[in-house]
């Protein structure tokens, strides 16, 4: 590798790196503030400034803006230079004339780079006695807070938020000493990426505002390595504690996964572990009582149940806790799931089969793909991913996706494509069909599938993305199917459901789900015990938990939320939130990585995964150890350190896919049910206080021309029946959903007992 | 926006290029109604060409020429560059408010005319210059901007 030199030292570069780049990447620090490595070079703020020593002796030395100038070989520069010393200066004087001295109230202060940089080359003294230019700031909704004053016009934001997140509603307006970044009009940010201008605003114009709601100084903070919670992609993150509560979470830099940014969710979900209605106190039938008493009328409850029990474990539970609870559960005689829905169990299933066989690319890896499509509604479940997208659409990918209620990534799409849920694999294997034959000799185009075809053919590095949980197990095939008929060049991705959904996969046995439902249904069960699941807040399966859970003789459930499951509990054990532990999850890509524990609380919840090893070892079951129980899940794997980038597995577990059956649906009505989700929809993050008052509101949803048809009018309201009840909802008429589907959120599907998928009847209200 | 091919020819991110590019022009459009862009025409015009109100809002406070207030019939646009600042830009102006009666953005009370700083005007040669209603003025010395000042009144 070619070299030169920053003040006799070699620093290496790459080509097409300019001088800043190389320093940065090897360490050697050079003041900057408008060059960020996402975002690249503008050469706007001057600060980068150094000095070029002659080449030839006629020369004079100059001063140049690292970020501009190329390195090359034999190139000898000096950040230390008096001359670059005094450029810097002048432009650190330059900045602070406008910017105020308000460090000590500052929620920015103690990381803000802007101090830093003063500190390290600003002039001790301001000379400037003029007025200073001030601005109004603007109410940008619940999560990030605005103080233009402190601004120094680096374009950072504005280059982040529209230009690598695509978002269009933050903006630079105005123009000489008065530019101003804000939005048209106040309101909250749209962007599912608006918290990253928290980070990359190099001063503190855009700051936390949870954090600031109950803000502690950087320095008094607690963090730890820790891995986010909130979907499958396992962005690495470092949440900050101060007196045994849970402030803030920042990026943490993981090189094939999040590196820069993080999506609104992990930022801002976490306030779900101060909540108000979080379990904080074990109960035992409606009483309050300590620890030792709840675990004790749990053994109880399991001696008596003897073989007549059931475990249900989660795709949001850590590995060792599945893995754990699973021992017990089977040593005691009993049956053991780790999802609570025998449809997404089969999806994810079969997800992690195929994209073991087939490999599946780091989040990196996405942005280099030149065509896409996407089966889902990618944003509400992954948004990191969707992130991705966007940059390989920024590269010129072409992205097509299939989706059927408004989504954000198919406004930025060359392919929208509309479909009503149960269609999406029809399609997927229609392109598959087009992909054999040839696309051009294919009659008509649907739904421009045909020139979405020819597109994914003629790509260099094809990549299909799908959202399980919205496929199902039929549709997961079918995409993977898609990707095989590709040829060898096509990568294949899936949004699994939740952070450990693939390491709840290979916990658990192929059709357990409906064994453990059909078997507390039957009686068979007597003692159910449950760890961070809400079998009864399901969509498709709930209503069936709700009525068996009445036929056991206790419901034991660990969790560190509310839910129907929690408030349904004979003996709930309130457990730690994922903060307050450590533990391991394994992502998408197959990925083992471990989170830390950040702090401790004043009075501390056991994890899961200690509640199960102290009822394990009450029972004596030998099943007590959690590393053992990874051990044998993952034999032969060294489990990573919290704070390593995690390892992936290779392929291991049974490869062999049996090709799943579409399930036909027995129930009445013809209006397909769509999932309406967005981008804060999560078990957790819905406790979440900040970010879930941005959750849209909730209606039934159809499209227009359905609307007409079926001869509902704008402001109907509509009853919904399915097959646990019926409810009320206010209609909305919405373009983007798809023909003969009805869009609901998650919690009516719960009610009427619906599925995504499913179909339901529909009527005006009078 | 007048002719346009059959918008099935193109293609959709071709279209929207098009239509984006077409902005200046609409806000100029919409400014003619009254002289200047209220809320609701900055959501109009992002309507048309399928910018956010904040893409809109971005460059109607950018441009110059297209005013966010209400201006007077009359705008007087005066260079305060290098060169017309080195000229006396800043004397002209403060002389402007002083006679006129009104600070800089504001509409003087019959609506006849608004004064404003512009960036250079590309009239350098004729610095300290002014540009009024589109019409080049300058070197504004205190003769000409004396005649300036009457034709303004005249035409109130």
């Amino acid at each position: 590798m070619t070299a030169f030199e920053i003040d006799a030292r070699q620093v290496p570069f790459n080509n097409g790196d300019n001088i800043l780049k190389a320093a940065l990447n090897a360490g050697v620090e050079i003041p900057h503030f408008c060059y960020h490595h996402a975002l690249g070079s503008l050469g706007a703020c001057r600060l980068c400034a150094v000095e070029v020593k002659p080449e030839q002796p006629e020369q004079r030395p100059r001063v140049v803006m690292a970020c501009m100038e190329p390195a090359r070989a034999g190139l000898k520069v000096s950040v230390a230079a008096p001359a670059a010393l005094r450029a810097r200066q002048g432009v650190i004087e330059f900045l602070m004339t406008n910017h105020p001295h308000d460090c000590p109230v500052c929620d920015e202060g103690g990381e803000c780079h802007l101090q830093d940089m003063t500190v390290a080359c600003g002039p001790p003294y301001r000379r400037y006695r003029g007025r200073k230019r001030t601005f109004i700031n603007q109410d940008l909704g619940p999560l990030v807070h605005h103080e233009m004053n402190r601004c120094i016009t680096c374009y950072r934001c504005t280059r982040y938020y529209q230009q690598y997140a695509l978002g269009t509603d933050l903006g630079a307006m105005r123009l000489r000493n008065e530019v101003y970044f804000g939005r048209f009009q106040d309101g909250p940010l749209e962007s599912p990426f608006a918290g990253n201008l928290v980070e990359v605003c190099p001063t503190g114009v855009f700051t936390d505002k949870v954090f600031r709601s109950r803000f502690a100084r950087v320095w008094d903070l607690d963090t730890a390595p820790s891995i986010c919670p909130h979907c499958s992609v396992g962005c690495n993150t470092l949440p900050g504690a101060r007196l045994g509560t849970l402030r803030r979470v920042r990026n943490r830099d993981h090189a094939e996964l999040n590196r820069w940014f993080l999506c609104d969710r992990g930022r801002f979900g976490h306030q779900y572990t101060e909540h108000p209605e979080r379990p904080w106190q074990a109960r035992v039938r409606g009483q309050t009582v300590n620890y030792s008493d709840a675990l004790g009328a749990a053994l109880d409850q399991l001696q008596r149940a003897g073989a007549a029990v059931a475990g249900v474990g989660s795709p949001r539970e850590d590995l060792e806790s599945n893995a754990l609870l699973q021992r017990l559960i089977i040593r005691h005689g009993g049956f053991f799931a780790a999802f609570t829905d025998p449809g997404i169990e089969a999806a994810t299933a079969h997800a992690v089969r195929y994209i073991n066989r087939m490999g599946t690319p780091t989040l990196a890896a996405m942005e280099h793909a030149d065509a896409i499509l996407v089966a889902g509604e990618l944003t509400a479940v992954a948004p990191m991913m969707d992130l991705g997208v966007r940059q390989a659409s920024r590269n010129k990918a072409k992205v097509g996706v299939i989706h059927h209620v408004a989504d954000p990534l198919a406004t930025l799409a060359d392919y929208d494509i509309r479909l009503a849920p149960r269609q999406t694999s029809v399609a997927l294997k229609r392109l598959q069909g087009m992909i054999a034959t040839t696309a051009e000799q294919s009659s008509g185009d649907e739904h421009g599938l045909a020139q979405l075809a020819a597109t994914l053919m003629h790509a260099q590095h094809p990549l299909l993305i799908g959202v399980v949980e919205t496929l199902g197990a039929y549709g997961v095939a079918a995409l993977a199917k898609l990707a095989q008929s590709l040829g060898g060049q096509a990568a294949l991705a899936y949004a699994l459901p939740g952070p450990n959904a693939y390491g709840a996969a290979i916990v658990n046995e192929d059709g357990a789900t409906q064994k453990v439902l059909e078997a507390v249904e039957t009686g068979k069960v007597r003692c159910l015990v449950v760890t961070a699941a809400d079998p009864l807040g399901d969509t498709r399966t709930g209503w069936r938990w709700r009525e068996a859970v009445g036929r056991l003789d206790s419901l034991i459930v660990m969790d560190c939320v509310d839910s129907a499951t929690v408030r349904a509990a004979d003996i709930l054990i309130p457990t730690a939130a994922w903060a307050e532990r450590s533990g391991y999850f394994i992502n998408y890509e197959g990925r083992v990585q471990c989170f830390d524990r950040v702090f401790e609380r004043d009075k501390p919840l056991p994890a899961s995964v200690a509640v199960i090893a102290d009822l394990a070892n009450a029972l004596d079951l030998g099943a007590g150890e959690p590393r053992v129980a990874i051990a044998d899940l993952l034999p032969g794997i060294a489990l990573p350190l919290a704070g390593e980038p995690g390892i992936r597995l290779t392929p291991r577990v049974r490869l062999d896919v049996p090709p799943p059956i579409e399930s036909v649906a027995g129930a009445t009505g013809h209006w397909q049910v769509g999932l309406a989700s967005w981008y804060g929809d999560d078990p957790l993050a819905d406790h979440a206080a900040a970010l879930s008052s941005l959750a849209p509101a909730s209606t039934a949803t159809i499209a227009p021309d359905t609307a007409r048809i079926a001869e509902l009018a704008t402001d109907a309201r509509v009853m919904l029946r399915g097959p646990a009840g019926s409810l009320p909802l206010p209609l909305c008429i919405d373009a983007n959903v798809a023909e003969d589907t009805v869009a609901l959120p998650r919690s009516a599907m719960c009610q009427i007992g619906v599925g995504h998928g499913g179909y339901v009847e529909l009527e005006a209200m009078p | 926006m007048a002719e346009q091919p059959n918008q099935n020819d193109i293609h959709p991110t071709e279209r929207i290029k098009k239509d984006r590019a077409a902005i200046v022009e609409v806000m100029m459009e919409l400014q003619a109604k009254r002289g200047f862009l209220d809320d609701q025409d900055v959501i109009e015009a992002a309507r048309r060409t399928g910018l956010s109100p904040t893409e809109v809002e971005e460059l109607a406070s950018f441009y110059t020429l297209i005013y966010r207030r209400p201006v007077g019939r009359r705008v007087l646009l005066v260079c305060d560059s290098v060169c017309c600042a080195m000229n006396g830009s800043e004397r002209l102006l403060n002389t402007l408010e002083r006679r006129l009666g009104i600070a800089l953005g504001e509409v003087s009370r019959d609506g006849a005319v608004t004064v404003l700083p512009s960036i250079c005007l590309g009239l350098c040669d004729r610095a300290p210059a002014a540009l009024l209603n589109g019409e080049a003025l300058g070197p504004l010395d205190d003769a000409r901007l004396d005649a300036l000042l009457l034709e303004l009144k005249r035409s109130r």
